[in-house]
């Protein structure tokens, strides 16, 4: 046995069990994080199969972002588990059965029928990045636009369908904030002088009075 | 040494664990997707381990196409997932029976 | 004597070689992390005119190590109803991928532990997997506030991320290469090859959205302590929460080394193309003013010393505003860079595309 063999067992093994735990737990909470842990014993997977790339942007994109989404959705969300949870013994047989069924045609015809001779291993030379960069940016150039254009129109569904004004909502606009001119908020008014009080003291409070309302004009 | 047999069961049994996964988790919405995502993680790990054994980046480069087209359907599953929620306060499958003659 | 350690060191097996290395990065790095926050306080201090702490020890000296001793004696209490297992990992989750990033970071010329052809990205996705520690101890904590500040962090870390890739494309573009120590050898030359000139944006842009990533202020509302008391963090004592607290600052001291990597030229020494080759040859000066670990760490703490700067200095963001911030000032800047970037590498333009 391979050390290179020891690694796929054990993130082989951590891989199932992973997937095993999401599919069964109570909490979605959990199950994704479990899914998290699937994702990542994956990607270790993928390196073993000399695709480094793939590998690091499947945690990049998936464990970075995509589950972070799922995250942030199943914790926003004010869900009743119980509710949810109904009926999990009573299609425990049914889906058990059938995924027996499936997983044991699937090995049967794999472990009998396919088999190829194992690839040498490439150099420490080879750059899969460098590799895939090249034939994509190539031969593969027009589906790679499509695909970009396919993630644009995520974005703006993604948007267009969340995004919504609450009538209650008083944030404030920063473009309007920085748009504010002197003219718009402050009002020069020229006013007549009020009345003149009654002089506290003698000639001097008359004189200051006077003066102040010159001022004000 | 692992062997091509080695990937393809791995894959094979991620599938039928995940198919397993939607038949438990029938009423909540947000695990059938994640169960979604696993299945498309064990046809992917089968396209790496045929692009390896060939020797072909073909394969690497539809594995690429899908983890693109997979983080849009998510992002868009999502984003119906909450409008629904906000709309109807729930994911329960069986309650979203409102185009029911 | 030098001679004689590296022998020794190689003739070991490989896994020892590694382990050593490993040991060789983070007890320094433990060290670093534990004196940038004496460092914090005292230049924080001397911002604020006062003198910051200088009872323990000689000049205050101690004061980490006293820290790290009251912390470790506390009791880590675990709230009612918080999910046992997931509270008590969320640190370990937070602080692991701050310190396995710097597996891939070259210290010297051939000096990182692991010469990684993809390193740029390994590095982007370590990065990325610091907002699982937040986004956990938020929800497993069982309170309000910690999964406010939880849900505050993750969409700030998720749009800053962005931003930051962009910058990293850039980099690499204007590198041609993915490994850590190709970037630095791609800047070789002069001063002026490095890569700040020419990515000017792209170096604002990164090191705005690094700081961002760390929940560092000004754009700490994760922890915001005027409004969610301390945000994800807010059940978490004793060793748990010194762990939170190591983490921040090993991912300060990361993008900090990052940024000096990517843009300034890593052990790269400023000196070299402008004075003659006859001043390296000089005895000790010499090697003072070549290529060496130590223009790295000088240029690292540079970027460290404005974290602490931004701290003293800035108020808090609203929470909208740095949403803006990242989405609608950051992103554009680094894709109109990216576009110049593009033709100026398509026309092979100036010094730095040729």
């Amino acid at each position: 046995m391979t050390f290179e063999l020891i690694l796929f067992y054990a993130f082989g093994a951590i891989l199932l069990g992973a997937a095993l735990a999401m599919i069964s737990v109570r909490n979605p909470v959990h199950a994704a994080l479990f899914l998290v842990v699937c994702f990542v014993a994956a990607a270790a997977i993928w390196l073993l199969a000399e695709a480094e790339f793939l590998g690091i942007v499947l945690v990049l994109v998936y464990v970075g972002a995509v589950m972070v989404l799922f995250l942030f959705v199943v914790m926003m969300l004010d869900i009743n588990l119980a509710k949810l949870r109904e009926g999990f013994t009573e299609y425990l047989p049914v889906g058990v059965v059938v995924a027996a069924a499936m997983a044991t045609v699937l090995v049967l015809v794999i472990t009998r029928y396919i088999t190829m001779e194992v690839p040498e291993r490439a150099g420490p030379e080879y750059a899969n990045t460098e590799a895939l960069g090249a034939i994509l940016y190539t031969e593969y150039v027009y589906p790679f636009e499509i695909a970009a254009v396919i993630l644009l129109v995520a974005i703006i569904a993604a948007i267009s369908l969340t995004m919504r004004k609450r009538p209650d909502n008083k944030s404030i606009d920063p473009g309007q904030q920085m748009a504010v001119s002197r003219e718009g908020r402050v009002r020069m008014v020229s006013m007549p002088s009020e009345k003149k009080r009654a002089p506290r003291r003698s000639a001097q409070g008359s004189g200051s009075g006077a003066s102040d309302d010159d001022a004000s004009k | 040494m692992i062997t091509l047999e080695h990937y393809l069961v791995l894959a094979a049994l991620l599938f039928s664990i995940s198919v397993a996964g939607i038949f438990l988790n029938r009423k909540n919405v947000i695990v059938l997707l994640m169960c979604i995502e696993l299945m498309l993680l064990a046809v992917n790990i089968n396209f790496i381990a045929f692009s390896f054994f060939l020797q072909d980046l073909a394969g690497q480069v539809f594995v690429f196409f899908i983890l693109t087209v997979a983080a849009a359907e998510a992002a868009i599953g999502l984003a119906i997932l909450v409008l629904l929620f906000r709309n109807r306060g729930t994911i329960n499958v069986q309650d979203l029976d409102a185009m029911k003659g | 004597m030098f001679d004689w350690m590296m022998n020794f060191f190689y003739s070991l097996p490989t896994v020892m070689q590694i382990l050593i290395g490993i040991q060789l990065i983070v007890i320094p790095l433990m060290l670093a992390v534990a004196y940038t926050t004496f460092a914090e306080r005292k230049v924080i201090g001397y911002a604020h005119v006062r003198i910051g702490p200088n009872r323990v020890g000689p000049r205050g000296w101690l004061q980490p190590i006293a820290d790290a001793l009251k912390l470790l004696t506390k009791e880590v209490i675990v709230p009612t109803n918080a999910n046992r297992f997931l509270f008590l990992s969320a640190p370990v989750l937070t602080i692991a991928p701050a310190l396995a990033a710097w597996a891939v970071i070259p210290f010297f010329d051939g000096g990182a532990l692991a010469n990684v052809n993809a390193g740029l990205l390994y590095l982007l996705a370590l990065t990325s997997l610091g907002v699982y520690g937040i986004i956990i101890a938020g929800w497993a904590s069982n309170s309000k506030y910690a999964l406010l500040g939880s849900l505050r962090s993750a969409a700030q870390l998720v749009s800053y991320e962005i931003a930051m890739g962009f910058a990293l494309v850039g980099v690499l573009m204007a590198a041609g290469t993915l490994n850590v120590g190709g970037i630095i050898e791609a800047q070789s030359g002069s001063m002026y090859h490095w890569f700040l000139l020419p990515l000017l944006p792209l170096f604002f842009v990164y090191f705005i959205s690094g700081v961002a990533e760390t929940n560092r202020a000004p754009f700490d509302v994760a922890e915001g302590e005027s409004e969610i008391v301390a945000g994800f963090h807010v059940e978490y004592s004793g060793m748990a929460f010194a762990v939170f607290f190591l983490a921040e600052y090993a991912n300060m001291i990361l993008i900090s080394a990052l940024t000096a990597i990517l843009f300034l030229g890593g052990w790269l020494s400023p000196f070299q193309g402008i004075l003659p080759q006859a001043a390296f040859d000089l005895p000790v000066i010499g090697s003072l003013l070549d290529h060496g670990i130590h223009w790295f760490l000088f240029k690292t703490a540079i970027f460290l010393f404005a974290f602490l700067w931004f701290r003293a200095t800035f108020p808090r963001y609203r929470y909208d505003q740095i949403m803006r911030l990242g989405w609608k000032v950051l992103i554009p800047v680094t894709i109109v860079w990216l576009f110049v970037e593009g033709v100026l590498v398509a026309f092979n333009v100036g010094p730095w595309f040729a």
